[in-house]
């Protein structure tokens, strides 16, 4: 009852996903960010998680589930964030020069959207996609 | 002797109708399914290369890599943003900064551009979202999301248009964005439908604002100290948060507007980048630049056709020899599968997606690929993401289950099952309206569907949803059709395909199997109403039609034994007519030496002509549901397929339909016998008996000798159809003009047992087509015991007609020649034995199935049905909620300033979000705020 595999010609696939290549470094990068007026307000367009007032293994971004850190969650397509290069996963340090990574997660916000500013310097770290796989092997 | 013939006959029946049903379904349906299912491989291999690009701008989008294509274009789009607007880009070599937005930014652009077009001043705020899921997503993986219909055509067309289009308004939508903050809201109204958009936030625009005067906390912000201190304004801070979320739609006009400004001004670019992006030298020399910022996190390098980036790469070698050293660079290498396999539960969805785009390429006519991605438990993590909100990722886990559950490894079949990847893949069809997700899933379950044990879970877990979701809806039927409108044409598309193969494997697990279809609501109402359309259409030699013609004819199997109520139409038929009539008339015959044949059958034939004139029993009200299997009505229906179709398989079903039909003692298959001869039916299956398929000769052959237990019947098929049998014969010199196979040749001459059983006239016209040598040769000298024991049977009730003998004595042959079963010693004993053994395995088989009837008549209830179809509801209702919340989730994932007006109330419960979940149900207080 074996059926005739008439097998497909191979197309030429994609070599899907993700790439195939996995950087082997963290990286520490600053990024500046125009706010989008919106109306009266100004947006920036990403979302934010975590502060020192939230429950930090909760994090799924975090190599470390006692990092209190403030981390990015969210990033509206096509937004400001989004456009200087923010990305998901990303963890913020400082933001215009000041510490992030002590800060509940309501000043953090609250630095983020100060209404007399119109550019907000990051500076973000990004785990490798290799640390962060290897990470989730682990657990 | 008579009751070992009768009993030969009965129990050849059954046994030859239990074959049709069981094993030629479940052989074709699987190799049907290897077949198509290998298609439905290639099927998305195909899909997924036009699909590409566009899934690349949306990744790319996010955060991890793409194609080289798409990086380039992002690559321009870049620079353009390091100019002109990113004041201060990222100086770090992983770069990249700007690269994710502007694609997106494009194709959002332009969509809204575009619905504007479609749709006027109708656009409204809904439409403005899902254009903005699609755009994002591209269009493929948006309609679940988008999930109005009518888009759909219109994306079907343009959607490529799209993508160009976007990709051609990348780096010039990047370039004017520095404007956006100026364009004045209400006025601006470059597109003829734009306006609306503006229109639309002056609106909302006023509710949009914060409570508290920009002014002042303006002051305030400013007048704040620099660390963290309490801030008055909060609320207000709150409230533009909320406001935001409220009216995340503010953010689209400002968007669109720039937007759609600057692809106002673009020139479309048609689809160049679907064809042919690595041809464009520009692109090409781009992706040189693309390098430094490769290496920017999760930026890296997406799926590209093989062919595809060797080419470029080959060019680029020319060009510019480094680019080589991406691939040999030690920063970076190919993942293992192990890390694949782990990327699956990454927390970003773009790589969870791309990892499952990756393993379903690995798994692609690799079967050890296959069990290792078993072996290292990714198959659980893909069952996981079916019920992941974005269509990305459900879709991407879906091809790659595709490709693990095929092929001939039933353990990966069986890995899914026990992760409750049935269920799993049904929430999803029920959930999804994207048709290539429909395919994936029901391909799946295709592949799933070949492996017996798992067919009753399919049946248990998804047999009522194929019907509602594919079956009906694709076959045109209407439960209740509207009067003014025709009747809906079924469409044979792939989803179709793929379900009604799966159900045609299931439909041959048995009793219960065949119970469970039968009386699955709608199900052979919009069989019977696809195969009808397809005999009007003049279309029946297509896959569809077959696989529901076989789900059809193994429906039939046992219809009379098996259906509710049969009881009463058995007794009566039993008492009255043929089945008690038709035993006593052949022990009299028998028993009442040979002489009174022409007498009694004459007598029979009158008998049996009462049938001509008997009128079917009217019904109140049309037949419905598995009544439908044996009226009368569906003769009409399969010898018009027999007529009509040259696919081998359908012509087998549909003859074997009409077998199984006609084999029963009750009163709706002395309907059917009837019917097929006033239809003209005899003609048609008589020609089918010169077939060049072997089972198609069979499947008719059996039809025949059913069909004759009907007198008249009998006698017309022993004048016209005795001919054609003989000639299927084998002869002495060949084993047959067609070389048939066994299974065939004991087929006919069963029928023409059968046919010359109780008529010395249908005896004579087999001595007349001179296959009494073929006979006499087959039993003296064939391989075959079944094959000598079924002619010596003949050629015994051949010489039991004394008024034959002396033709037969005239054309030579003598005593010796008819009972070489008892007398031979060739082959006589040995074979006698081993027929008599080939007897004894019909009534085994029958025997089995009675078990298998009777036991799971015991085990099941009636009443089951009814819990399955509650549970059923239940799992929608439960579906529903969930649903609810993931289309929230996925939305908000795309739009999210729109989309927080829900989320609010409603956070993603699946995904990344600190504490969401506490917070959720706890308080107000913010844990994932929009800034």
């Amino acid at each position: 009852t074996a059926a005739p595999r008439a097998w497909p010609p191979r197309r030429p696939w994609l070599r899907a996903g993700l790439g195939q290549l996995l950087a082997r470094t963290d990286t520490e990068q600053r990024i500046e960010i125009h706010k989008l007026r919106q109306g009266d307000n100004l947006i920036l367009g990403f979302s934010i998680g975590g502060g020192i007032d939230q429950d930090p293994t909760q994090n799924p971004f975090s190599e470390d589930k006692t990092d209190k850190g403030i981390y990015v969650t969210r990033v509206t397509q096509g937004g400001p964030a989004e456009v200087a290069g923010l990305q998901i996963g990303d963890k913020i340090m400082q933001v215009n020069g000041w510490d992030m990574t002590m800060v509940t997660h309501d000043q953090a916000r609250k630095r983020l959207t100060k209404r007399n500013e119109e550019v907000v310097r990051l500076l973000v770290t990004r785990q490798s996609l290799q640390k962060a796989v290897q990470q989730s092997m682990m657990s | 002797m008579p009751a070992e013939l009768k009993q030969m006959k009965d129990l050849a029946c059954t046994s030859d109708s239990h074959v049709h049903e069981q094993s030629p379904s479940n052989q074709t349906s699987i190799a049907m399914m290897q077949e198509p299912q290998e298609m439905v491989e290639e099927t998305v291999t195909v899909e997924e290369d036009p699909g590409t690009p566009t899934s690349h701008v949306s990744i790319v989008t996010s955060e991890d890599g793409t194609t080289r294509r798409t990086e380039t274009k992002v690559t321009k789009m870049v620079k353009t943003v390091t100019t002109r607007t990113v004041r201060q880009v990222p100086l770090g070599p992983d770069g990249l900064p700007a690269m994710d937005g502007s694609s997106p930014m494009g194709s959002y652009t332009d969509s809204i551009d575009r619905r504007y077009l479609k749709n006027g001043e109708r656009f409204i705020t809904p439409q403005a979202s899902s254009t903005l899921t699609r755009s994002y997503n591209s269009y493929n993986e948006s309609y679940p999301e988008s999930h109005e219909g009518q888009y759909r055509p219109y994306i079907g067309h343009d959607g490529y248009g799209d993508l160009s289009d976007s990709y051609g308004s990348l780096s010039r939508g990047v370039g004017y964005r520095p404007r956006y903050a100026y364009v004045p809201g209400g006025t601006y109204r470059p597109d003829d439908g734009s306006f609306t958009l503006p229109s639309r936030r002056e609106n909302y625009g006023p509710v949009a604002q914060p409570q508290v005067p920009v002014g002042s906390s303006v002051d305030l912000n400013r007048s704040q100290p620099e660390r963290f201190q309490p801030e008055p304004y909060g609320l207000e801070d709150d409230n533009r948060s909320l406001g935001v979320d409220d009216e995340g739609y503010e953010l689209d006009p400002d968007y669109s507007t720039v937007n759609r400004r600057t692809s106002a001004g673009v020139p479309e670019r048609g689809r160049p980048h679907k064809g042919r992006g690595y041809d464009d030298p520009i692109e090409t020399e781009m992706v040189e630049e693309r390098i430094p910022y490769l290496h920017g996190g999760y930026a890296a390098p997406l799926a590209q056709p093989e062919r595809g980036s060797m080419a470029s790469i080959d060019r680029l070698g020319k060009r510019s020899p480094s680019i080589d050293s991406i691939r040999k660079d030690p920063r970076w290498r190919d993942p293992d599968l192990p890390e694949v396999i782990a990327m699956l539960s990454h927390p970003i969805d773009p790589v969870k997606s791309n990892a499952a785009a990756y393993l379903q390429h690995l798994c692609y006519e690799n079967d050890k690929i296959k069990k290792d991605v078993r072996h290292l438990k990714g198959i659980p993590i893909l069952v996981g993401l079916l019920d992941h909100p974005k269509p990305e990722v459900h879709r991407k886990a879906c091809g790659a289950l595709r490709n693990i559950s095929y092929g001939k490894d039933n353990e990966n079949k069986v890995a899914i099952k026990n992760c409750d990847g049935i269920p799993a893949l049904i929430r999803l069809l029920r959930k999804t309206n994207d048709m290539e997700v429909r395919e994936l899933i029901t391909g799946t379950l295709w592949n799933l569907s070949s492996y017996e044990p798992l067919k009753m879970v399919i049946i248990n877990h998804g047999l009522q949803t194929l019907t509602n979701e594919v079956i009906i809806p694709h076959s045109g039927w209407e439960s209740e059709p509207n009067e003014d409108s025709k009747p809906r044409d079924a469409e044979w598309t792939t989803v179709f395909k793929n379900t009604s193969g799966c159900l045609r494997n299931v439909s041959s697990d048995g009793a219960e199997a065949r119970r469970r279809l039968r009386e699955c609501d709608g199900l052979v109402d919009a069989l019977l109403h696809a195969l009808q359309s397809a005999v009007g259409k003049k279309d029946t030699d297509n896959k569809s039609v077959e696989n529901c013609v076989c789900i059809m004819r193994n429906l039939s199997y046992h219809v009379h034994k098996e259906v509710p109520g049969a009881d009463k139409y058995q007794e009566l038929d039993a008492g009255q007519t043929t089945g008690t009539g038709g035993s006593q008339k052949k022990k009299k015959d028998d028993a009442g030496c040979f002489g009174g044949k022409k007498a009694k059958g004459k007598k029979n034939g009158d008998l049996d002509r009462n049938f001509d004139t008997l009128d079917l029993p009217k019904r109140s009200e049309a037949a419905k549901g598995f009544e439908l299997l044996y009226q009368p009505d569906v003769v009409r229906l399969y010898l018009s397929i027999l007529t009509e179709s040259q696919n081998f398989n359908t012509l087998e079903a549909a003859a074997g339909a009409l077998q199984n039909l006609s084999a029963g003692n009750w009163t709706w298959s002395t309907y059917i016998r009837a019917t097929v001869r006033k239809e003209r039916g005899l003609p048609v299956l008589v020609e089918l008996l010169q077939s060049d398929s072997d089972k198609v000769v069979r499947a008719v052959s059996i039809a025949l000798r059913n069909l004759s237990m009907d007198r008249r019947n009998k006698d017309l098929i022993g004048s016209y159809a005795m001919g054609e049998l003989v000639r299927n014969l084998p002869s002495r010199q060949q084993r047959s003009a067609k070389n048939l196979e066994e299974d065939t040749v004991v087929a006919v001459l069963n029928t023409i047992h059968e046919i010359i059983t109780d008529s010395s006239e249908n005896a004579r016209s087999l001595i007349q087509t001179q296959g009494i040598q073929k006979l006499v040769a087959i039993s003296k000298s064939s391989q075959s015991p079944r094959e000598t024991k079924a002619a010596s049977h003949i050629l015994q009730m051949i010489w039991s007609y004394k008024e034959l003998r002396n033709a037969l004595q005239k054309d030579g042959w003598n005593k010796s020649h008819f009972q070489s079963v008892s007398a031979a010693p060739k082959g006589s004993k040995g074979t006698a034995g081993r027929s008599g053994y080939d007897d004894s395995t019909l009534p085994l088989v029958d025997k089995s199935q009675d078990n298998e009837k009777s036991g799971s008549r015991d085990m099941i209830p009636m009443d089951e049905l009814g819990p399955d179809g509650y549970s059923t509801i239940d799992h929608r209702d439960k579906e529903r909620k969930y649903k609810t919340i993931d289309n929230i989730g996925d939305a908000s994932e795309k739009e999210p300033l729109k989309n927080d007006t829900n989320r609010k109330n409603i956070n993603r419960s699946n995904r990344a979000s600190v504490n969401l979940v506490d917070a959720r149900d706890i308080k107000p207080q913010p844990v994932d705020s929009w800034v």
